[in-house]
């Protein structure tokens, strides 16, 4: 058997949890068919960092360190990336579903003329070969796929698995690579300014979805159970892009990440970019017509039927209770 | 200035999803299809740089006889012209052997900028695009939300987590995969679908394209061999009966977490 290739992603200054849920999805194939696990970092005055992987779990660490890869650059690292494979004799190569995942991870597939499988939410050895699960239809359905004989690279779910809590002693190595010619050009992160609506410190988030249909319906139906039980309004991103509601109010990966006391998603299918933004609240209800939809999965109470029939009860039923 | 957009026919997004007899993907008859969420994005940016100065926009897609439709519906919104790649011999291609086919289009169009989608609602896999800037050798960037200049260079701001944004600069030619909520898209007009009854659909094989070889199942290196409805776990506890009944139990659960 060959090597496992994991490519780091540092953020802020750390690696992310999501590396070492990679290191986790490595051990567990490694276990099972006798590769060897190894590592990826890439970026200016990692050398710690790689050590750090090295001595949890990352096996030997290839190490990447180049002011020009101070900054993500998709030129650079395609080519970092490539470089790893080679010297890793890779045949398996895993990141992340991340920003930094979907934009390199197909480029470097497609280079290497190898298999691609995006958004795993786990891989297993089987019978020789790797099978690997993931969504597809925005959550509604699962599907099961096979790669052919031959180098496969493969980004993983964030949050799929639980990190590698384990040691290792793994040495690093200095990886040379050829960075001339890179044609796109880092300019600045911008982070996201916060705009008068903060959902985090909400104790109860009533969120809109596309379901909701209308703009107009937002101040009609979904605001109004937000007001009545004293709490914020949220929507899901389809709301947002459709300019019925502010960027602020949007629920989810490209959005806010909330934890409120109760999380009441009306018209919201539960795609796992919304999910990740609101699954850790303390208790959710969903309002949805369909019961297949992935919501029900997360949610702890949920209701079948038509938003513009039990919205507007319930908001009475609240208004009443509270004696308005 | 020449763009080329690749944009995919999908299920509606309100289609019942069906499976099909060998349980490999949905059942696709008789379903209502429209074009993917993130290409109609896509569409209207290369339109809007077509609007703000003088453009060729040529929209592509891969897909059996329904995509007409599709492409009529982006020629009526303001695309100068189709091609549409109609060829059963690609049927059980991988995200790699669409590429390739797109590709190798894009090779012989040989365009300023190429708009996609980031990713497709059925099989959402997000892998097409930078696969074909990879094979055309064109630097390329994915979730963008904003593209300024046009000359020499393309200055975009991809979407990162959080709301977070990265600016990237992208010499031409270059690839970019739209992420949803860039711009707003416009409606086809009667004035633009009558002009687009006039507009060629340029229908093209694999073969004539010179990648017969390297599409449908037989090349593809990744296989979809079931798809299913996901396991249920706990799931929720469902609310039955009447509007009064149902109402009536979502009160007793908030007044349980001290909330009213
Ligand atoms: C990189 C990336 C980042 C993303 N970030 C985010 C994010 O931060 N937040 C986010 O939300 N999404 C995000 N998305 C989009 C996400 O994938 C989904 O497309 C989105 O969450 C779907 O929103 P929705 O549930 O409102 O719409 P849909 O999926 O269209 O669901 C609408 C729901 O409404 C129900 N419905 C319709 N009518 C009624 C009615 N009358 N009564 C009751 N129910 C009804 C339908 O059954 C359906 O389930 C992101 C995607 C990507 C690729
Ligand atoms: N069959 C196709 N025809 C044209 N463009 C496609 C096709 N499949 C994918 N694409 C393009 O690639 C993007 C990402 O799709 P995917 O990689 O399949 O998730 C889409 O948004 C389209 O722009």
């Amino acid at each position: 058997m060959g090597s496992i290739l994991i490519v780091a992603e540092i953020q802020k200054g750390a690696l992310r949890e999501a590396t070492f849920e990679l290191v986790a999805f490595a051990r567990k194939l490694a276990d099972a068919n006798g590769s060897e696990v190894k590592s990826l970092v890439v970026g200016s005055g990692v050398a710690d960092l790689a050590g750090t992987l090295a001595s949890k779990g990352g096996g030997e660490v290839f190490v990447a360190d180049d002011a020009a890869l101070a900054n993500y650059n998709v030129d650079g690292y395609t080519k970092a990336i490539r470089a790893a494979v080679e010297a890793a004799g890779a045949d398996l190569v895993l990141m992340s579903n991340t920003p930094t995942g979907w934009d390199v991870a197909p480029r470097v597939a497609a280079g290497l003329d190898a298999a691609f499988v995006s958004d795993c939410f786990d891989i297993q050895a089987e019978g020789g070969g790797l099978v690997f699960l993931r969504r597809v239809f925005n959550g509604k359905l699962d599907a099961r796929l096979t790669a052919s004989e031959g180098r496969v690279v493969a980004t993983m779910q964030p949050g799929a698995t639980s990190a590698y809590e384990g040691s290792g002693d793994g040495k690093t190595s200095e990886l040379k690579v050829d960075l001339s010619g890179l044609r796109a050009k880092f300019v600045e992160t911008k982070v996201a300014e916060s705009k008068g609506v903060d959902l985090t410190k909400a104790d109860i988030i009533v969120s809109g979805g596309r379901g909701v249909g209308d703009p107009e319906k937002f101040p009609e139906v979904i605001q109004p159970l937000a007001e009545a039980l004293g709490g914020a309004m949220g929507a899901s991103r389809p709301v947002v892009d459709a300019g019925w509601l502010p960027h602020e109010y949007q629920v989810g990966s490209s959005g806010q990440v909330v934890s409120p006391k109760l999380y009441i998603a009306v018209g919201i299918s539960g795609a796992i970019q919304h999910l990740v933004g609101m699954k850790t609240s303390n208790f959710i209800v969903a309002i949805n017509k369909d019961p297949d939809a992935p919501i029900f999965e997360v949610a702890d109470v949920g209701v079948v039927g038509d938003l513009f029939e039990i919205v507007p009860a319930l908001t009475s039923a609240v208004k009443a209770a509270k004696g308005g | 200035m020449k763009i080329v957009v690749c944009l995919k026919q999908v299920p509606h997004s309100d289609a019942r999803l069906d499976i099909n007899g060998d349980g490999t993907w949905i059942q696709e008859d008789n379903l209502k299809f429209e074009i993917n969420s993130y290409d109609t994005y896509a569409l209207e940016e290369a339109l809007r740089i077509k609007d703000a100065g003088e453009a060729e926009v040529v929209v592509v897609s891969i897909g059996p006889d329904r995509v007409t439709q599709a492409l009529r519906t982006a020629l009526g919104m303001g695309a100068d012209r189709a091609v549409h790649v109609n060829d059963s011999a690609v049927e059980g291609s991988d995200a790699l052997g669409i590429a390739k086919v797109l590709a190798a289009i894009v090779k012989a169009e040989s365009p300023d900028l190429v708009v996609t989608g980031l990713m497709s609602d059925d099989g959402n896999f997000s892998a097409v695009p930078p696969m074909i800037a990879e094979l055309c050798d064109m630097p390329s960037a994915t979730s963008v939300l904003k593209v300024d200049g046009a000359n020499g260079s393309l200055t975009v701001e991809r979407e990162l987590e959080g709301g977070a944004m990265e600016v990237v600069e992208l010499p031409k030619p270059c690839l970019l995969a739209v992420q949803t909520g860039l711009n707003q898209v416009r409606y086809a007009s009667l004035k633009g679908i009558m002009a687009a009854k006039k507009k060629p659909i340029d229908v093209k094989t694999a073969a004539d394209l010179g990648v017969g070889d390297q599409v449908g199942a037989g090349a593809a290196k990744v296989r979809m061999e079931k798809v299913y409805q996901p396991p249920k776990g706990e799931g929720a506890e469902l609310l039955e009966g009447s509007t009064d009944d149902v109402v009536g139990s979502l009160m007793n659960k908030v007044k349980e977490l001290g909330l009213l």
